[in-house]
């Protein structure tokens, strides 16, 4: 059954998972950038994909703020390891 | 000592990609699969020391890989490691129940990542393998 919130929780599953998908791979192209996986940068092409990343997290802050908190979406996971940590005890 | 074996799988190829150079990076071998069917295919063929699965793939997903790979002996004591953009406790909840060892939402940290990585290999935590420039190979 639809209820009136349920177009925009959707939207928000969507729009969630595809910017993630998105911020991963920025975050993950931008850092092997920075540690010179690809080639060592110099001064000023690092401060430049550092400054890149540093948007990147602000946009991963405002999507576990906003997209993720909004009623009736299930509760913002957290990457919890707590199953491994267990293994480790 | 030979490297660890990962496979990956993930239907996004740039994802895929930024994994393999990053995880190559660590001295670990990789291999790679972009759905259902070919995730568990490649684990059968490869049998790789961990999986890093995402869980919206075509052809069914993660979970269904993770059903999949339960049913064969050899491959259900592969760990699993879910790596997805998916929100919500539910999904890390199933994921935890169909036997993954530890649920990570996208983006993900490298180095947290690669600790958890570790941790469910048994690996010391931090270590960094020596690479063949440090073995003075290169």
């Amino acid at each position: 059954m639809t209820t009136p919130t349920q177009p925009n929780s959707n939207l928000s599953a969507y729009l969630s998972h595809e910017l993630r998908n998105a911020l991963a791979c920025i975050h993950q192209f931008g850092n092997i950038l920075v540690d010179g996986l690809a080639g060592e940068l110099t001064g000023e092409q690092r401060e430049y994909v550092s400054i890149m990343l540093e948007n990147a997290s602000r946009i991963r802050s405002v999507l576990d703020r906003s997209l993720d908190g909004v009623p009736g979406q299930p509760e913002k996971c957290t990457n919890k390891i707590e199953r491994v940590s267990k293994l480790e005890t | 000592m030979p490297n660890k074996k990962i496979l990956i799988v993930d239907d996004d190829p740039d994802v895929l990609q930024g994994m393999h150079v990053r995880l190559k990076a660590n001295q670990y071998d990789i291999c790679l699969a972009v759905d259902t069917f070919s995730g568990v295919a490649e684990a059968r063929r490869s049998e790789p020391d961990l999986i890093l699965l995402d869980l919206g793939l075509p052809a069914g997903g993660g979970f269904m890989v993770m059903e999949r790979l339960k049913m064969i002996p050899s491959l259900a004591i592969i760990p699993v490691i879910v790596v997805s953009a998916r929100d919500g406790l539910g999904n890390q909840k199933r994921a935890f129940e169909a036997g993954a060892k530890a649920f990570l939402q996208k983006p993900v940290d490298d180095n947290q990542l690669l600790a958890v990585i570790r941790q469910t290999l048994g690996e010391p935590a931090g270590a960094k393998k020596p690479t063949l420039q440090d073995q003075g190979a290169v």
